[in-house]
């Protein structure tokens, strides 16, 4: 009686054992392939050369807990953490919530995801709203969305109203060998089972790929849960495994599962993760030396963009450097594909997941972006044309023309000699009319910047719209000083700005000496004084073409009208000063004209000397003439 | 002890997915049925996205491999054709020796049978679909239908092994016990044979000199 009662206590605490073992194998095999770590899934990937039981030198790497059910699988940290659930003698039933938790929609630059706002898109545009449970987070700045996708039973229902520990011993270990074969055999398919369900691919794409998302699986052990919303139950289906009789009861397996959602990780295509470049090439990171100190770099989101990014719209740069801020919805691709009802599906969350944009809107967005973020040009109020930042104007690189952007040419100058070498500058009539570009030497065959293009493009003239009005707001204070603004749309270079406009160096024929100034009271030869409106224009701010135009085409007839005297040639020089002071003041307002214009403006004055030098022979002789006719008529009368 | 049989749903699969599709099969049934201690390997198809077990013996993939090996053999040697492969597990059990009878027998207790519609490819509009390799105008409604060929399979495949999941949950009464030091029960694999009349002949000849331990494994 005695070794019954012992044989009956070791058998039922053999069963109880073998419940609960049942338990943990049951939640381990749920819970390696739900939980992002390093599951079984890669773990048995190296047993292929020694299996368990082939040699017996393999079976010291067997651990106890593996031989159970015969069964070898990795530790799950997460079922480890619920083995006391397991181990409660009652068998209280252990449910496992696989849940699918969106990530917070932060639009911080530290966790900018091109995504979240086609995750919030799409959850603002589902149709079957209800699929995500939306909650704000405790500190109530989140919203944090979550939908249970997997619910498995694992339940061991007692038999009423039956002494669990009758029988004989021998019947006792029949049903133990007998029970734990059937265990071993719903744990394979159980096995089996959760790598075919739909929330396996997407533990499966976490896993392995590496690419950022906006979601995660987390499952969730608890012995009690809420029962799930009715019409959320209906929309999942039931799987039930065989129950496995027990001594007192039977365990039970179950899982609800929703079978019709799409896949999340259909994106083969689109390999790329979001992230921010900060040391692209031609950043301010990349080359510290060309930063601009005042203004901040930021990561993330676009509107961060650092300001004082400089020479990123050059051709070369587009080809060389990849995207700042990468736009590419790669990792939220899939996700964002939200169908529904496809049962031949993989089987994926639907629905409230954004669809992808195409990538020609996002794209337009980012230029968009881009044009929005375009920062105020900073000019360089240097007096001397020492290295300074220059301008940083941030172009995006579909608002420049394809010749702006493949321009290789030197730069166009004011110097005569090398302007009309410059291939630049053959056919230049229709240029940009405020241009902030740099008026730099030539002769720099670099393409290091930018040219203006021949032909008139409205999108060029938006760029350089763009500090115009900050152009006039530096520049006409600038005018008269030494120093010349210093607007610079060229790409980031290792030589310093001082090469930009040290004129001190450039020859021309009709430069004086520095510190002569243009005084308009003095006397002073033509050529003089021609010389010192070349100088004058040098120095100019940008001149506006609509009153250089004005300058160049009605100051001619102006001079010529001038220019004739009644005077001798001394009176002519005056009157040629005459003709020159005023202009002097309208200098200031044809300050935006481009070089091309000065150019044209100074072969003006070319002609307006000889001119001015054949006039002022032919006054003289046509006083002479009528001084003389006069004479004679007066004479004859 | 009776022997159970399970019918799987045929597959129309086509040329190049029957490896993957045998393999997946084939597996799954064969880790249901190693009892013994495995550690088990998943393998991602690359034709589906499905993940299949298996046992993780080297030795089992290989015999599964030139069984897949032969049957790919014989369907292209018959196109064409609904072809069957059966997976059998037995139990060796010693008997009375005679003339005609070795000392064993195998004890067929379960019984597999896969059921395979390999089709060619998709006709073209050409009429000698067979040898055409130019597709007329292909388009997207070839890849639409392609992939929803595929998506089909793949819905099919899901099915069958679904079916030997519940087919291994509900019938487990007939599965011997496991013996130590055993990873599977033994098994045999049946591809059809040479000719049509042979796999048939094959199968009675097995039924009645059930036993004869070389003739079809």
């Amino acid at each position: 009686m005695t070794s019954t009662h012992t044989n009956s206590h070791t058998e039922a605490a053999k069963m109880e054992q073998v419940i609960t073992e049942f338990f943990y194998k049951s939640l381990l095999i749920i819970l390696e392939s739900r939980s992002s770590y390093v599951s079984s899934r890669n773990y048995s990937g190296e047993q292929t050369v020694s299996s368990p039981s082939s040699s017996s030198s393999s079976s010291s790497s067997v651990r106890p807990r593996d031989k159970w059910f015969n069964l070898a699988l990795r530790e799950c940290p997460s079922a480890l953490e619920n083995l006391d659930l397991c181990r409660q003698s009652n068998f209280e039933p252990v449910v496992v919530d696989v849940v699918l938790e969106q990530k917070p929609l932060d639009w911080g630059p530290a966790s900018f995801s091109p995504t979240s706002d086609l995750v919030r898109n799409l959850s603002s545009k589902n149709k079957n709203s209800y699929f995500w449970n939306c909650d704000q987070d405790e500190s109530g700045s989140e919203m944090k969305c979550e939908k249970i996708i997997e619910r498995w039973f694992v339940q061991h229902e007692s038999r009423k109203g039956r002494d669990c520990n009758s029988g004989n011993r021998r019947s006792s270990c029949n049903n133990l060998s007998a029970l734990y074969k059937k265990l071993i055999l719903m744990l394979r398919s159980l096995y089996v089972t959760v790598r075919l369900l739909p929330a396996y691919n997407i533990f499966r794409d976490l896993n392995s790929s590496g690419l950022i998302r906006s979601f995660k699986l987390v499952p969730r052990v608890s012995s009690f849960v809420e029962p799930l919303a009715r019409k959320e139950e209906v929309d999942m289906q039931r799987f039930w495994f065989t129950p496995v009789d027990t001594s007192c009861g039977r365990l039970c397996l179950s899982v609800l599962y929703y079978s019709s959602i799409s896949d999340m990780s259909s994106e083969s295509s689109t390999p790329m993760s979001p992230q921010f470049i900060p040391d692209y090439v031609g950043s301010p990171l990349a080359d510290p030396l060309r930063r601009f100190p005042s203004l901040p770099v930021s990561h993330g989101s676009p509107s961060s963009l650092p300001f004082s990014r400089r020479h990123s719209w050059s051709y070369d740069h587009y080809k060389a450097s990849p995207p700042l801020v990468s736009f590419s919805p790669s990792p939220t691709h899939s996700e964002s594909n939200a169908l529904v009802s496809n049962p031949t599906s993989r089987g994926l969350p639907p629905m409230s997941l954004p669809p992808h944009p195409p990538e020609t809107s996002l794209a337009h967005k980012r230029n968009t972006n881009f044009d929005e973020y375009c920062p105020s040009p900073n000019f360089s109020a240097s007096p001397s044309p020492s290295p300074s930042p220059s301008l940083p104007i941030y172009i995006p690189r579909t608002h420049l023309s394809k010749d702006l952007l493949r321009s290789e040419s030197a730069p166009v100058n004011i110097a005569a000699p090398k302007l009309a070498n410059s291939p630049a500058l053959s056919g230049k009539q229709n240029l940009p009319p405020s241009p902030p570009l740099k008026i730099t030497r030539a002769g720099t065959s670099r393409a290091d910047n930018i040219r203006v293009p021949a032909e008139t493009d409205a999108t060029v003239d938006k760029i350089f719209s763009f500090g115009k009005e900050d152009c006039w707001k530096y520049s006409g204070v600038k005018a008269f000083s030494n120093s010349s603004p210093r607007i610079s749309c060229s790409r980031s270079s290792s030589r310093s700005l001082q090469d930009d406009f040290d004129y001190s160096e450039f020859p021309c024929p009709f430069d004086v000496e520095d510190g002569e100034m243009m005084d308009p009271g003095s006397r002073k030869s033509q050529d003089a004084a021609v010389g010192a409106l070349v100088r004058m224009l040098k120095k100019a701010p940008p001149l506006r073409q609509n009153v250089s135009l004005n300058f160049s085409e009605a100051s001619r007839p102006e001079i010529l009208s001038n220019s004739i005297p009644k005077q001798s040639q001394i009176s002519e020089a005056v009157t040629v000063e005459h003709a020159a002071a005023p202009n002097i003041a309208s200098f200031r307002l044809v300050a935006s004209k481009t070089t091309t214009d000065a150019l044209e403006e100074l072969r003006g004055y070319k002609v307006m000397k000889n001119l001015l030098l054949s006039e002022g022979g032919k006054a003289y002789t046509s006083n002479v003439a009528s001084a003389a006719e006069h004479s004679s008529t007066s004479k004859g009368t | 002890m009776n022997c159970e049989v399970c019918q799987l749903k045929e597959l129309e699969v086509e040329h190049f997915e029957i490896r993957e599709v045998l393999r997946c099969i084939l597996h799954t049934i064969v880790f249901h049925r190693a009892l013994g201690l495995v550690r088990p390997k998943d393998v991602d198809l690359e034709l589906f996205e499905i993940t299949y077990v298996q046992c993780g013996d080297v030795e089992l993939e290989k015999k599964i491999d030139e069984k897949i090996d032969h049957f790919i053999s014989w369907v292209e040697k018959h196109p064409n054709k609904k072809s069957q492969i059966c997976l059998s597990f037995y139990e060796v059990k010693s008997k009375q020796p005679s003339w005609f009878t070795n000392k064993t027998e195998r004890l067929y207790w379960e019984q597999w049978y896969v059921n395979l519609n390999v089709t060619q490819h998709p006709k073209h509009h050409s009429s000698k679909s067979h040898h055409t390799k130019l597709v007329v105008d292909p388009g997207e409604s070839a890849t639409e239908e392609r992939s929803c060929r595929r998506a089909m399979v793949e819905a099919s495949l899901r099915e069958v092994l679904f079916q030997i999941i519940k087919f291994v949950n509900e019938k487990k009464d007939h599965v011997p016990p496991i013996s130590e030091g055993v990873i599977y029960f033994p098994y045999e694999i049946t591809i059809p044979s040479s000719s049509d009349s042979a796999f048939g002949m094959d199968m009675i000849k097995r039924m009645l000199h059930s036993g004869h331990p070389t003739m079809l494994s």
